[in-house]
């Protein structure tokens, strides 16, 4: 297992079954992503990037075939150490922002502290400094519902930095956004892996700005066609 | 994390009271119930531990097919002079007194009773707040607190009995037991206001060893069809009868109030875990473990039940206070005792917590991705 490789899938397969019919959302699939990598994932709908990023970022399991993060088997984990994973080493940040209504922006950033045994007060003041460096040091104790789109991603991003993880996995970040906010989420991203070296796997339907990123992988039928 | 399920709580205003209204009724019904038992309870105690242990009760045998409304006292038929003097001269009888007691006012009983013979009734040691007790020749009366309040009266004043005027010689101090719902008179004046003929609605015996209590007592009845002699032991477990029947009630309804209870924090807190299905993805997506979604859940739930049954029982206080004081005009028939209290606070908490446990299973089962994708 080579030291420089963040994520490794070996012959992936995700099979969905659903009222006795079964669908192949991945089939076969293998891949290495290396630390430190700009990776954007292209794919229509349906193709299984999402399950291809679901199972990187141990959402979700395998039906067949191995994956490692950091050179760790995680196929077969339990649900808590799956989410320890995802606590420890993977930032999320989601299409549709997911963030928790009733929760201010920074206690939402304060979050997967929170989970990792941080005080409530330590967790609130990193997260007002991870705010900061996502430009909303103004918007700390807003809810949701008081951000615009393009706010909010920023909050998900910044949640998405709150552990200080290895990779972070955006899944159609800018799929809610206009053009504008969404270049500036992208141009976020990007700046951040300037400043961190951190692993970023973007899935996106959009051609133009996946070529910002290092590196291209085209999914078709939940099969790697490039 | 106990800010975070406050937080919660607080986002679901109205879920939160239904849920909290569900475990304050089952809870103030358990007090409140609980509180009246527990003073039928205590007076029982405490009016049978006046009396000694040797001591037997005599009366006229009681046919429940008679019964009608009203207070006891005016059911129990009298028993004739010359039984009384012939009870009283039975070999093994150290002491004998005739008692006439009579209802009054629905609630207070009137006991005419040999005046030198008070400590047979454990009334020896009473307080007065004024006056003190009536002498077997006096033309008057000694009354507990609740009738000499409720009438207004004080020493020299005159109350009625039997459309007959009696003079107040002394008047109880307040929390003396069963003596304060009383009015102690001497018999021959009982006798003479009540124009019973020197017989007796009841006979308190003591005998001269306490070896003789089954045997005068199986010789009254033996002798008298129509007497019921009852001792100390028959009579506690009378009261113990009825006291355990009470409780069972107290139980009965408690139980189904907390059934109801928990059904309804069963719901509540289901509906709410579907409700929150999307953020709980969340929160699992971003690294909590099944045990941090299960003590979140049950922290609420624990929110809940400290606040509710707190509330609740002291709501109780207040409803008992007008038990006794507005509906029951003083007598203190309910007592929330600390044991109850705190039992109930206790009980409450433990059956929101269990309740709590499935929904919150429900949570921690909750599939990530599912919950994001499909909220």
């Amino acid at each position: 297992m080579e030291k420089n490789v963040m994520f490794e899938l070996q012959e992936v397969w995700k099979i969905y079954e659903m009222k006795g019919v079964e669908t192949n959302a991945l089939r076969g699939t293998s891949l290495k992503i290396k630390k430190g990598e700009y990776v954007a994932i292209l794919g229509p709908s349906g193709s299984g990037k999402s399950t291809l990023m679901h199972i990187m970022g141990c959402l979700d399991t395998p039906t067949k075939g191995r994956v490692f993060v950091e050179g760790r088997e995680v196929s077969e984990l339990s649900d808590d150490d799956l989410a320890k994973i995802r606590r420890e080493k993977i930032g999320f940040v989601f299409q549709a922002y997911n963030l928790i209504p009733g929760l201010t922006a920074a206690e939402n950033v304060a979050l997967p502290m929170r989970f990792s045994g941080y005080g409530r007060s330590e967790a609130q003041s990193k997260a007002k400094e991870i705010l900061k460096r996502v430009g909303l040091e103004k918007r700390t104790t807003h809810k949701p519902n008081e951000l615009s789109g393009g706010e909010q991603q920023r909050v998900a991003i910044a949640r998405s930095l709150s552990n200080d993880p290895d990779a972070i996995l955006a899944d159609e970040p800018t799929g809610n956004l206009d053009t504008k906010s969404g270049r500036e989420i992208f141009e976020l991203l990007e700046s951040l892996h300037k400043k961190t070296g951190k692993t970023i796997i973007v899935v996106t339907h959009d051609i133009n700005l996946a070529k910002r990123a290092h590196r291209e992988i085209r999914i078709m039928d939940g099969m790697i066609t490039k | 994390m106990l800010d975070l399920a406050l937080k919660d709580l607080k986002e679901h205003k109205v879920r939160t009271i239904l849920t909290a209204l569900g475990i304050f009724i089952a809870i103030t019904a358990i007090v409140s119930l609980g509180s009246i038992s527990a003073g039928v309870n205590e007076l029982v105690t405490s009016s049978t531990g006046l009396i000694g242990s040797d001591t037997i009760f005599v009366m006229r045998e009681f046919d429940f097919s008679e019964m009608t409304t009203g207070p006891p006292q005016d059911m129990i038929g009298e028993i004739d002079a010359d039984v009384v003097g012939e009870i009283s001269s039975m070999s093994g009888v150290k002491r004998s007194v005739p008692v006439i007691a009579r209802a009054f006012m629905g609630f207070f009983e009137v006991d005419g009773i040999d005046m030198d013979a008070v400590d047979m009734f454990g009334a020896q040691d009473l307080e007065f707040k004024e006056g003190s007790w009536p002498e077997n020749d006096d033309k008057g009366a000694a009354l507990g607190f609740l009738p000499a309040s409720m009438l207004d009266v004080a020493v020299g004043d005159y109350i009625t009995l039997n459309k007959k005027e009696v003079e107040v010689l002394g008047i109880f101090e307040e929390g003396s037991g069963a003596y304060d719902l009383v009015i102690l008179m001497p018999y021959d004046y009982a006798d003479e206001i009540y124009e019973t003929e020197g017989g007796a609605t009841q006979l308190i015996i003591e005998p001269e060893d306490v070896t003789l209590v089954e045997e005068i007592k199986q010789t009254i009845e033996d002798e008298h069809d129509d007497l019921d002699a009852m001792t100390m032991e028959d009579a506690l477990s009378m009261m113990e009868e009825i006291t355990g029947t009470l409780n069972i009630m107290t139980f009965g309804i408690g139980f189904v109030a907390s059934l109801v209870a928990a059904i309804g924090i069963i719901i509540t807190m289901y509906t709410s875990v579907l409700e929150r299905r999307r953020q709980i993805g969340i929160m699992k997506a971003v690294g909590a473990l099944r045990r941090t979604i299960l003590m979140q859940m049950l922290q609420e739930g624990l929110l809940l039940s400290v606040i509710s049954t707190l509330l609740a029982v002291g709501i109780s206080f207040f409803f008992v206070d007008m038990l006794n004081n507005v509906l029951l005009g003083g007598i203190n028939l309910a007592v929330i005792t600390p044991v109850l209290a705190i039992g109930a606070v206790a009980y409450g908490i433990l059956l929101t917590v269990i309740s709590s446990l499935y929904p919150a299973w429900v949570a921690v089962k909750t599939d990530p991705i599912k919950a994001i994708r499909e909220g």
